[in-house]
Parts: C-alpha cells; structure tokens; sequence
C-alpha cells in the first residue's frame, strides 16, 4: 500500500514535470509561441522588402538608359486612393479582431469579408497600373534598371498582399460555418491581422519613398 | 482568443484611428503637388518622411496592439526595424544615393 502510495507520488511528479517541461517549451516567454513566431517573421521582412526599396532607389533616378523611368509615368491620385483602401483594409481587419474578441460572429464575418474585398480592389488597382504601364507606356520589366527595381517591388509586395487575401477569405470561409471560429481559430485570425497590418506598413513606407519622394533623372 | 488581456482601443477608438490616418494621407499627398509648385526640395522629403513614421507607428501601436503587448514583443519588431534600416542606410551610402554628414 505505502509502496503503491509512492509509487503514485512519483507518477504525479513526473507528470507534473511534464507538464511544466510542456508549459515550458510553449510558452516560457508568457506570449504564445505562434504570435512570438509572426512577430519574428514580420521582423525578418523589413530585410526583405529593405533590399527591394534600396534597390530601386539605387536605379530609380540613374541616368543613361533607354525608356520612360518610372517616376515618369506615376499617376498620383490613382495611387493615393489605393493607399486609402488599404489604408482602410487595416480598420475593416483590426474591427473583425475586435468583433471576435467580443464574441460577435456576424461583425467578424462582416469585416473579414470588407478586408478581403478591400484588398482585392488594391490588387485591381495595381494590375490596371502594371497594364496601363506596359501597354500604354511602353515601360515593360527590362526596358531600364529603375523599371526593373519598381516592378520586382511592388510586384512583391502585391503578391504579399495576394497571399493575406486567401488567408483571410480561409478564415471567412470557416467563419461561415456553423459555430463560426472557435478559441483557436481566433488566434489565427490574429495571426492574419498582424501580416495583413505588416503588409499595409510596408506599403505606407513605399507609397513615400517609391511614389512621393522618387524623381527621374534630371 | 490572446494571450494577454490588455484594454484594446474601442471600434469608436478604431474609426478615430483611421480617420487619422487618411488625413495624414491626405496631408502627403498635399506635400506632394505643394513641392510640385514651390520646389521645398528637403524640406518636404524631411515631412514626407516624418508623416510616413507616424503613420507606420500608429499602425503598429494600435492596429497591431504592439503597444499593449510585452515588451519581449517590441524588441523583436524594433530589432528587426533598426537593423534593416541600419543595413541599408550604409549600402545607399556607400553607394552614393544617401549622404551622411557629421564627424
């Protein structure tokens, strides 16, 4: 009996470890693995995305090659209204997180769907200014350096954006099923928001240095 | 659904939020066609810029809650941030594109 007693103690200690070993492992920092792990990844983006803009502000007003640059050709108020709904997609996201947190599946459905459908109108709107570049302007990948860089990215950045539209039409797409998202799922909605807000930061640095403050050769 | 449970802003908070951020949109977009006409050269890259950080910080603050997180959080973001920006700002130096005065 006092063998089993111990025997038991010691059963319950190991566990106990384990548990703690588990805890440990997942969350010895007090924030969620996940969300530690998206704040890194966003974290190692600037790297990324600061290779594109230096790259492009390398070439964007180099002098000494053929064709239209394209600080040439930027159509300011066309750009100025995307930078609003994406701009804009960042209130619709952060109020589908606040709808959830309140336990209101309707408003989450809502705004995940005005998020999606906001940065579906951005993408629209930077493939009608790649059309109208190359075919109106003649202003294609290769013509020049500076037309290079911008292409490489905002095509990059548009296909950021691309990839937050399928995850957040994923989540909304479970979020109409019965019972709406649950616990976990909420956490992933969170995730999303943050690359999605990621993605709107990157694009108000580029709206300023790419379109507002690039200039073509003299 | 988090695991912290600071006080987030309210939607009506949100709305404030946003229509702070378009109007400073708005303001950059001025910036742009006042330097068309009056040519402030870098007195409007120095706003433009300014106006960019803010609206970067306001985002990343309130929308993406890095405000209201640990601090552990903040590090990891600004690290990332300082360092990019370190990098960079030496290679468009070096390569003559940004001009680094002082010493």
């Amino acid at each position: 009996m006092q063998l089993s007693d111990v025997a038991h103690d010691a059963a319950s200690s190991a566990d106990a470890e384990a548990v703690d070993q588990h805890h440990d492992e997942h969350e010895s920092t007090g924030i969620d693995n996940r969300k530690l792990g998206m704040w890194a990844f966003l974290s190692s983006e600037f790297l990324f995305f600061g290779a594109l803009i230096s790259n492009y502000l390398l070439y964007s007003n180099r002098g000494g090659f053929e064709g239209l640059y394209p600080a040439d050709i930027y159509d300011i108020p066309f750009t100025s209204v995307s930078s609003f709904v994406l701009l804009m997609s960042s209130l619709t996201m952060v109020l589908a997180h606040n709808a959830l947190s309140r336990g209101d599946q309707n408003g989450t459905r809502t705004w995940l769907f005005a998020t999606a459908a906001l940065g579906a109108v951005f993408l629209g709107g930077q493939v009608f200014e790649f059309t109208e570049f190359i075919t109106v302007y003649d202003m294609t990948l290769s013509t020049n350096p500076a037309a290079s860089a911008f292409y490489l990215l905002t095509g990059f950045h548009g296909v950021h954006v691309a990839v937050g539209v399928v995850m957040l039409l994923s989540l909304w797409g479970i979020s109409r099923r019965k019972g709406g998202l649950s616990e976990s799922n909420g956490m992933n909605l969170e995730l999303v928001g943050l690359y999605w807000h990621f993605v709107d930061i990157i694009w108000i640095i580029i709206f300023t240095v790419v379109y507002l403050l690039s200039s073509p050769p003299a | 659904m988090s695991t912290e449970h600071h006080a987030h802003p309210t939607p009506a908070q949100y709305w404030k939020i946003a229509a702070l951020l378009a109007v400073l949109t708005a303001v950059e977009v001025a910036m742009f066609y006042i330097d068309k006409e009056y040519e402030l050269g870098a007195l409007n890259a120095v706003i433009l810029v300014l106006l960019a950080f803010l609206k970067f910080v306001i985002v990343v603050g309130w929308y993406m809650h890095l405000r209201y997180e640990k601090a552990t959080l903040s590090r990891f973001f600004t690290a990332g941030f300082v360092l990019a920006l370190g990098l960079y700002l030496v290679v468009l130096a070096a390569m003559g594109v940004v001009v680094i005065t002082g010493g």
